[in-house]
């Protein structure tokens, strides 16, 4: 055990987290330089989350691979309820500990983890977030909530670092709905634009849908397990701890597996923005650029995988949940795919292919071997790159367009934009999947890992083809985008003014590093082997957890799959040089000839106009009967037990005349009923008996 | 005579006296007529408690005709003053004309000849001279009393 890792562990959301308060507090005064505690406190933290790195892979590498390697650091006890629940059966002693009691307790510690897979996705989401926060202090330069907007983008940093270093299932909950928040607040940035205000609605709505489920599955785990700690604390075994990862056969099976995995993949659904619910991610555009880069391409919306990836012990015991994570991967990597070919609006392009390869990361994940788990983690990690420097690319684009981002009102930008140019092709390689650039590294170790398991079932035979057709889409609407931009007659927008012109340096130097990473970071790793070799020190993907699948590895069959998406890479691209480069005739009668699939594809599937007529129309009439059952109904009871009084008094206010022989009268009438009743009721009581 | 019937003519007379009263009462609109009426009232009651008393030979019940008494004399005296207020105010004893505690907004009864006595103009009645000349007052007493 380290210190060193301990005192990382805590420094790295430390950093963001104070850098946040000091802008939130003096953010007015700070004006113009309130990018620099936020910037100062990112890079510190970058550095680090690579300390942390090459700490952990040192630790790792000494470790025995049997159960993985971690640390945890425990910072504080947040809350503890003694005999919360009778022990469930699959509730397990960790392995040095005495049995259990009868009861356990409900116990959240704030404990921070430190594992390969942490420990990757810290520096992952540091370096970009660095980045993207440099570039950011050019793009936001004058804005009016500029203090405000570092505020929330240190906010959400300390956020995500939490989400992917806390080893609680509630913690990870409440940093889940964190950077939910902060995706929400800066969706909803520039609130004075009704769209922006209602992307950041629909983002937010939508994602409540994902984790409800997500609730719903740690509550299950809750009553299944008994604890909801990742790793073994209190003597119980955490769910993901040591003591169960050791022996497998303390994993619950059957349909609780199921159920929990579907419904942790609902709330990573929500969050990845996968089909069903990936209608929130292209209106997120709305937002700032450099939040798009950053939050809906590179870092949150992988919150789900690394999620799933935390759980794949969970997964494992549930073949048919796995199916379905790969089968919704697959599909929605087609369909974003198939939506990006026709958008007009660059960054919604942008938008779906992150949605596209989201749906790539699951498709990994869902074929469950060591091999495809570890190409989703690397895609992931490859992709956060190359897509947040195609954001930034277009947000440098929109930056010398006055605001503009309609593909179709400017083009042939590359003399004017020569930095951007050519980060954005080298980006554009990466996405397209083109060697040596690193989206086809990682893309490729997905497809091959599909393609190994597509001899075991044709499901995955299916899932290859599809994976195949959707890198080939992918050239394709990648390099339409790129030549649609940047070649072609060179027109300017008259919103553009005077700024047509490159952005200037904080701008153009994150897309430099980021070019030269999405260049040399995945034939890097693919070259070392490390990335995988030190994924595989993390508990939740030890060995032993899961089912060895390790038979010989397949030279043959990996490189015929790297040669046939390399070729259909270069064919996309070819098309789409032929189609866009040429005179835009082709385009027209090519459009013309499908003009089905082209209206589909336009029209984004028409889901937003599905969801409106199945949910929201319904939702929308039962809120109106509701509105008038209450104003009518339950109002009007309110209001009669009100009136009741007023209408008794109305009529009995007649009494009071003032005429005292009235009153006179009401006594003598009273002594009068009194007599009689007195004289009376002792012969009626007597006739009952 | 026996007691008995002696009791029950005495009641019949106080019955008589009290039902009496009960009617003149309700009906008229006299204010002095209505007092008296009352006073029958009063009086119907003693007869009844005397009667009551000399039949269990006891003498609680002509006590209280005595305390009776005592506050009838009390309440004559303080009836009066009020009836002749009344009548200071608009000359008039018809009961009829002062329904002012009535309910708020509701209309005030009216009774045969009522409206029209309402309609008279306010009666000047003439006041005595005031006798001698009128000290000078203490200012502080003066003050004192404006206070209050």
């Amino acid at each position: 055990m380290s210190s060193i890792v301990s005192t990382l562990l805590i420094a790295i959301p430390a950093l963001p987290l104070a850098a946040t308060i000091v802008t939130a507090l003096f953010g007015r005064r700070l004006g113009e330089r309130s990018h620099l505690p936020i910037v100062v406190a990112l890079v510190t933290a970058f550095l680090a989350s690579f300390l942390l790195v090459a700490e952990v892979a040192k630790e790792a590498g000494e470790s025995e691979m049997k159960v993985g390697w971690e640390q945890t650091v425990d910072v504080w006890n947040w809350l503890n309820v003694d005999d919360a629940i009778a022990t469930p059966p699959a509730a397990h002693a960790a392995a040095d500990a005495p049995a259990l009691p009868a009861r356990l307790p409900f116990t959240i510690g704030v404990t921070l983890r430190a594992d390969p897979l942490t420990a990757i996705m810290l520096a992952m989401v540091t370096f970009v977030a660095s980045l993207v926060a440099i570039y950011a202090s050019g793009y936001m330069h004058g804005d009016r909530g500029y203090w405000r907007f570092f505020t929330y983008i240190g906010l959400f940093v300390f956020s995500m670092t939490m989400l992917v270093s806390v080893s609680n299932f509630v913690l990870l909950y409440v940093f889940w709905e964190a950077v939910g928040l902060c995706s929400y607040l800066l969706i909803g940035f520039w609130y004075e634009k009704p769209e922006a205000a209602a992307a950041g609605k629909k983002a937010f709505l939508v994602n409540r849908i994902g984790d409800f489920g997500f609730a719903l599955g740690l509550f299950l785990m809750w009553t299944t397990y008994g604890t909801l700690n990742f790793h073994d604390a209190g003597g119980v075994a955490g769910i993901l701890g040591q003591t169960r990862l050791a022996q497998p056969d303390l994993f619950v099976g059957g349909g609780v597996a199921t159920a929990i995995c579907l419904l942790l993949m609902l709330g990573a659904c929500g969050k990845s923005a996968q089909f069903p619910l990936h209608v929130w991610l292209p209106d997120a555009m709305e937002g700032p650029t450099p939040v798009s880069a950053l939050i809906h391409a590179a870092t949150m919306v992988t919150a789900g995988v690394y999620m799933v990836t935390r759980c794949t012990p969970l997964f494992q015991v549930s073949p048919d949940a796995q199916a379905v994570v790969a089968i919704i991967g697959a599909t929605t990597a087609a369909l974003g795919g198939i939506i990006a070919m026709t958008q007009t609006d660059l960054k919604r392009v942008l938008a779906y292919s992150t949605i596209s390869q989201l749906g790539y990361m699951f498709l990994g994940l869902g074929v469950a071997t060591l091999t495809s788990i570890t190409a989703g983690m690397f895609h992931l990690f490859t992709h956060a790159f190359f897509k947040a420097l195609l954001f930034l690319g277009a947000g440098s684009v929109m930056h010398a367009m006055g605001g503009v981002i309609d593909m179709r009102r400017f083009g042939g930008l590359h003399r004017l934009m020569p930095t951007t140019h050519w980060t954005f092709l080298f980006g554009c390689l990466a996405l397209a999947g083109v060697v040596p650039f690193a989206g086809f590294w990682s893309k490729d170790a997905i497809l091959a890992a599909v393609h190994e398991k597509a001899a075991e079932h044709t499901l995955f035979a299916v899932l290859y083809w599809v994976g195949l057709g959707t890198a080939f889409l992918t050239a394709i609407y990648t390099f339409r985008a790129f030549f649609l931009t940047f070649y072609g007659p060179e027109r300017v927008p008259h919103e553009a003014g005077h700024h047509a012109h490159e952005s200037p340096r904080p701008m153009t130097l994150p897309l430099v590093v980021l070019a030269v990473c999405a260049l040399g970071v995945g034939a890097y790793f693919e070259w070392t082997q490390g990335f995988a070799e030190m994924l595989r020190y993390t508990p939740s993907l030890a060995y032993e957890v899961i089912a060895p699948h390790e038979h010989a590895h397949d030279h043959g069959s990996h490189l015929l799959v790297a040669v046939t998406s390399t070729v259909i890479a270069l064919a996309g691209i070819g098309i789409a040089a032929y189609l866009y480069l040429g005179d835009a005739s082709q385009v027209a009668a090519l459009t013309r000839l499908l003009s089905p699939l082209y209206w589909l594809s336009y029209g984004k599937l028409f889901f937003d106009q599905i969801y409106m007529a199945l949910f929201i129309w319904p939702l929308w009439a039962l809120a109106l009967a509701s509105y008038w059952v209450d104003r009518y109904v339950i109002d009007g009871l309110v209001n009669l037990v009100g009136k009741l009084p007023v209408w008794v008094g109305a009529s009995l206010r007649s009494l009071q005349a003032g005429m005292v022989q009235f009153y006179a009268l009401a006594m003598i009438w009273g002594v009068v009923v009194l007599a009689v009743t007195l004289l009376v009721w002792p012969a009626i009581a007597a006739s009952w008996k | 005579m026996d007691e008995q019937a002696l009791l029950e003519s005495y009641l019949v007379v106080g019955a008589l006296l009290f039902g009496i009263g009960l009617v003149g009462f309700c009906s008229r609109r006299n204010m002095i007529v209505m007092f008296l009426a009352a006073e029958m009232m009063l009086q119907g009651v003693s007869l009844s408690l005397v009667a009551w008393g000399r039949y269990h030979n006891n003498w609680g019940g002509q006590m209280l005709v005595i305390f009776i008494l005592t506050v009838a004399a009390c309440e004559a005296a303080i009836a009066l003053a009020v009836v002749l207020s009344l009548f200071h105010k608009n000359g008039s004893l018809d009961i009829a004309l002062w329904q002012n505690l009535r309910e708020d907004n509701q209309p005030a009864h009216a009774d045969r000849d009522a409206d029209e006595l309402r309609a008279l103009p306010e009666t000047q009645w003439p006041t005595l001279a005031p006798a001698g000349i009128e000290p000078d007052h203490d200012l502080d007493e003066v003050l004192h009393r404006t206070h209050i």
